[in-house]
């Protein structure tokens, strides 16, 4: 999520208020607060309120919830005939543009520094990194209308923003900074975006890079802006940017966007309606809410708002591309009314607690290893072939191999908890002896989650008779017919390695670790150790558990 | 005077008026090294024993020491480079080993005599002497060498000093034992032959500390899990469970997640390479209702919904990926159901990240109830846990509307402590979810760290068994 830069000066002088309510009221509109300094405060706004990724919409928004203005702002737009053609071929490869003109509009610092955060944060989150959508803002008075919005082959020439000569499509995709920077987006093209005037000259190739023509500079007081994208969202983009600049002082005119023989105007200001009836309200919000209180909220939020008997019908307005449904409208409501006003509940719901029987028994192997003198651990679930299977002498089994780990150390989700408990035993050499240890839990097998449970040992005389000693105790105590068998295992010794069966199936191993893993987790001392399918035991004695997702 | 046992022990077993090491007074007695020590100081407090505390000064081999011991001195590899060529030009020595080998190596070779140098060539005389290597094996074993020697090794830093305290104690007074009439340990015999009768037992000093005990006991974590479980179960709650592996489609399509969502990016979530089927109804239902809104009163979120993209498999990013799946297998009103357990993201690890943490999750289906129900679930259960709570807007793909809380920390003031919400109608509705569902969630780590007074995360996963063993069962 964005982290918009808001100077107080500024944000004051728009409010209208002081910056110290400022601070108070922003996390009720929906924010985080990251830091606030002498001059500045940083804060990070949800991603749905992409309106208030810079100064101008934050200041309208709370300008709206201190009650200084209240409703619908009117925007209004002009049209003076600005044409753009959208070429057929561009369907393929970016099928989607809006334009507007903006006229007198002064570049202060101040506006521009809001306008190029406002278009990265934009980029960033509705454009998703350019992808999705891609904003391009040129210097008016060096265009010719009307616009074309076509394609071009690789081999198309123009001078790109900050060079000085010309440079191919190619060209540009293979050294220019932005070409590598966003090229990935084009890769599949085999014919290039590109936007024209009606002298042929470029004005930009989307969503990779302008040209250096139509540069805009402290000078600049009329701009053309292009959004292109994948789908509708490059209307949300432009009407987020057009109010900004409308709340700055400029005027918008509106581009007719010609696709054969149909014609849309952008930028459209007028705002949509939705209906939201009252039982609705009632109902999500859980309470009545005065119908005054909620006209009140809803201008807060600057709707504008109609009521009759059942129902409210609010104009939207055209910044707040986040209203899909009337529920969002009634969360504005309930924003608008104020979180801190409504008096919580605690719904009068009867039904009983039940606990999942994995859990239940959890809880009693606890019991059991802790009264055998056993210290619990937990360990990651998230490791790798190396501990799991080539540190153990064991043979590797068919694990869940995740696509992009984040280090070597975190390849697979682990089959077995012994590896893990040996790791513990070796970040902890330096720890008095003797060492008991065990845990409870989680491995899968087949994407299925098995449930295991594991111990080990180590000390100067940890022994096999020991292990023998504790395995026996603690099937006794799960209170399980079992017998105890010769068994083979490379992570232990040939011939001081045990099995566990209950109804002749092996449920578990144990005996003393091989020296050679011992090595491979750098221990020095004894050490012995079982793991037994705890979740095998479980089922034999109350059935298959529902573990259905 | 009072006596522990321990301190009886050392002046009973040990002969008056002689210097001791621990170690010795260990092998005379048979009691631990550290038993010894901490009977000898505290006897000494009594006036009973005298001590003396020596600084010894001793040798080690240095890493670079004990490579010389396993591997021979550089100057034998750089001499047998030498002689295998007969004659070699200075610069093919750097380039066969490093600058610094090649100057020091020829260094000691000329101060040994064994190579001469001419024009830049360096012709072989005869083989190195070794005696470095015998005194070194001779400061590993304790003898003493003589300072020639030991002034070469300290200089080629192959030894280094370790400053080491010698203890030795004499015990200095006689103390009237008394043993005929004083008890000390008590056995079968004495108590069997009641032969303690009329005797006096020798008194022990309670404020003399003894060995260390540890037992086994629950991690502390799992001491937390279990507080919030028996909060979630009073509070008439179910607990569901499920695998760590998930498809896309429960994980993020059911909760409406849009396919080009950013959460969604392999940057942030462990895929798995396989896809298995789903459910193909459900499936087109919810596909419906992300491109269009479908029945559901909202406009979707346009595009095309792929079904095989909601095929793949992941490492669930959150608990909610089992809840939903809970509540549509379950639509009968009225549901509620928490969840505990792990969950992935794809985070490089540090002290506050972790790639697999812990989920705390609740959900109300009923008739009934709204938002005000959700504030008045979350108030009772932050209360419970021991926190006063606050709400304000949040942000959730899958609630509307959505809810952070806060909780007051005295030392911290409020800090944002799990996020709440309505589940979207886009959610419920294609999944049969005819009512409304309040859920919420909280990260365990961040109440662990809180309540622990942890700050590392790592802490938790990667236990140190001495915090482990600890860190108190009860927690204020």
């Amino acid at each position: 999520m964005p982290v918009v830069t808001l100077y107080f000066d500024e944000l004051e002088r728009m409010v209208g208020v002081s910056r110290e309510k400022i601070i108070d009221a922003l996390p009720m509109i929906g924010s985080d607060i990251e830091r606030i300094e002498e001059d500045h405060i940083d804060v990070e706004f949800f991603p749905n309120r992409p309106d208030l990724y810079s100064v101008e919409g934050v200041a309208r928004a709370l300008r709206g919830i201190f009650g200084i203005e209240k409703g619908f702002r009117e925007y209004i737009t002009l049209n003076a005939g600005y044409t753009l053609n959208v070429d057929r071929s561009v369907e393929k490869v970016r099928p989607y543009i809006s334009g507007m003109v903006i006229r007198g509009i002064k570049l202060t610092d101040e506006v521009i520094r809001s306008l190029i955060e406002l278009q990265e944060d934009l980029h960033w989150t509705i454009g998703r990194n350019r992808r999705r959508v891609a904003i391009g803002i040129h210097d008016l008075s060096v265009i010719e209308f009307p616009l074309k919005y076509t394609t071009v082959d690789e081999n198309f020439s123009f001078i790109p923003l900050d060079y000085s000569y010309d440079m191919t499509v190619r060209e540009i995709l293979e050294y220019h900074e932005k070409g590598i920077e966003y090229g990935f987006i084009l890769k599949d093209a085999d014919r290039y975006p590109i936007i024209l005037d009606a002298n042929n000259e470029v004005l930009s190739m989307p969503p990779v890079i302008n040209c250096e023509r139509t540069r805009v500079t402290e000078s600049t007081t009329d701009l053309f802006i292009d959004v292109t994208g994948m789908d509708e969202s490059v209307d949300r983009a432009l009407n987020i940017i057009a109010v900004m600049l409308a709340d700055r002082g400029g005027t918008i005119y509106t581009v007719d966007i010609v696709e054969g023989d149909r014609v849309r105007t952008t930028p459209d200001l007028s705002g949509r309606e939705m209906e939201v009836t009252f039982t609705d309200v009632y109902e999500l919000i859980g309470t009545e809410l005065g119908k005054d209180d909620i006209r009140d909220a809803l201008e807060r939020m600057r709707f504008d708002v109609k009521m009759d008997e059942n129902r409210i019908t609010v104009r939207i307005p055209p910044y707040r591309a986040d209203i899909m449904h009337p529920w969002d409208v009634i969360e504005d409501i309930a924003i608008g009314y104020g979180y801190d006003k409504l008096t919580p509940e605690y719904p009068s719901v009867s039904t009983v607690g039940v606990s999942h029987p994995w859990e239940d028994f959890k809880e009693a192997l606890r019991e059991i290893m802790t009264g055998l003198g056993y210290l619990e651990v937990l360990t990651f679930t998230l490791s790798n072939e190396r501990i799991q299977y080539r540190w153990m002498r064991r043979n590797e089994k068919n694990c869940v191999r995740v696509m992009h780990p984040i280090s070597e150390d975190h390849t697979i989700i682990r089959t077995d908890l012994l590896p893990s408990l040996l790791n513990i035993l070796s970040m902890n050499r330096h720890r008095a002896l003797p060492q008991r240890i065990f845990e409870v839990g989680e491995v899968v097998e087949d994407f299925r989650n098995r449930l295991r449970l594991c111990a080990v040992t180590v000390h100067s005389e940890a022994s096999f008779s020991e292990i023998r000693g504790v395995i026996e105790r603690v099937m006794k105590e799960m209170g399980v017919e079992f017998d105890i068998d010769n068994g083979s295992d490379g992570a232990f010794i040939e011939g001081r390695c045990g099995k566990v069966m209950v109804e002749g199936r092996e449920i578990g191993v144990f005996g003393e670790i091989h020296p050679e893993v011992l090595e491979n987790f750098d221990l020095v001392n004894p050490v012995v150790g079982f793991e037994i399918e705890a979740d095998r035991i479980l089922s034999m004695k109350s059935g298959d558990i529902e573990m259905i997702f | 005077m009072q006596l522990s046992g321990l301190e009886m022990r050392i002046l009973s077993e040990v002969k008056k008026d002689r210097w001791y090491t621990p170690e010795e007074a260990e092998e005379e007695t048979g009691m631990s090294r550290d038993a010894i020590v901490r009977g000898v100081y505290s006897l000494r407090e009594k006036g009973l024993v005298e001590l003396d505390e020596m600084e010894r000064i001793s040798y080690e081999l240095t890493e670079e020491g004990k490579e010389v011991v396993e591997n021979g001195l550089p100057e034998e590899r750089v001499y047998r480079f030498i002689e295998e060529k007969g004659e070699v030009n200075i610069r093919e020595i750097s380039k066969k080993f490093s600058d610094e080998v090649a100057r020091i190596s020829l260094g000691w070779l000329k101060r040994k005599n064994s190579i001469e140098i001419r024009d830049g060539k360096v012709i072989p005389i005869r083989y190195p002497g070794t005696e470095e290597i015998d005194g070194l094996k001779k400061v590993m074993s304790g003898e003493s060498l003589n300072n020639e020697l030991f002034a070469v090794l300290k200089k080629r830093g192959f030894i280094e000093e370790r400053k080491a305290k010698e203890l030795r104690f004499r015990i200095t007074a006689d103390v009237e034992l008394e043993k005929e009439d004083l008890i000390g340990d008590l056995n079968p015999s004495i108590l069997l032959r009641k032969s303690w009768k009329g005797k006096k037992f020798l008194g022990y000093d309670a404020r003399i500390p003894s060995f260390v005990i540890y037992g086994g006991k629950i991690h502390p974590y799992q001491r937390i899990i279990k507080e919030v479980r028996k909060i979630f179960l009073e509070m008439g709650f179910t607990e569901i469970k499920g695998e760590y592996v998930q498809t896309a489609f429960w994980n993020f399509d059911a909760l409406f997640q849009p396919q080009d969502h950013p959460a969604r990016d392999m940057q942030d979530t462990f895929y798995l390479r396989e896809k298995v089927e789903i459910p193909r109804d459900i499936a087109l239902r919810v596909g419906e209702v992300h491109e269009t809104g479908g029945m559901t009163g909202s406009t979707g979120w346009g595009g095309k919904w792929d079904i095989e993209t909601a095929k793949q498999l992941v490492l669930r990013t959150h608990t909610t990926a089992l809840t939903i799946h809970y509540l549509a297998m379950n639509p009968e009103p009225p549901v509620k159901a928490f969840c505990i357990d792990r969950v992935y993201r794809r985070e490089s690890i540090d002290a506050t990240h972790l790639p697999e943490f812990d989920q705390i999750e609740g959900v109300v289906m009923a008739r009934n109830v709204g938002f005000v129900h959700l504030l008045g679930t979350l108030k009772e259960f932050y209360m419970r846990m021991g926190f006063e709570v606050r709400f304000r807007p949040g942000f959730f793909p899958y609630t509307e509307p959505s809810v952070e809380a806060e909780v007051y920390v005295p030392e911290l003031g409020w800090i944002e402590l799990g996020g709440a919400g309505v589940f979207r109608k886009e959610v419920t509705e294609p999944l049969g979810i005819k009512h409304r569902v309040l859920a919420w969630g909280l990260g365990l780590g961040r109440l662990a760290m809180l309540k622990l007074g942890l700050k590392d995360l790592r802490a938790l996963y990667q236990p140190d068994i001495h915090w482990l063993r600890e860190v108190p069962v009860c927690l204020w």
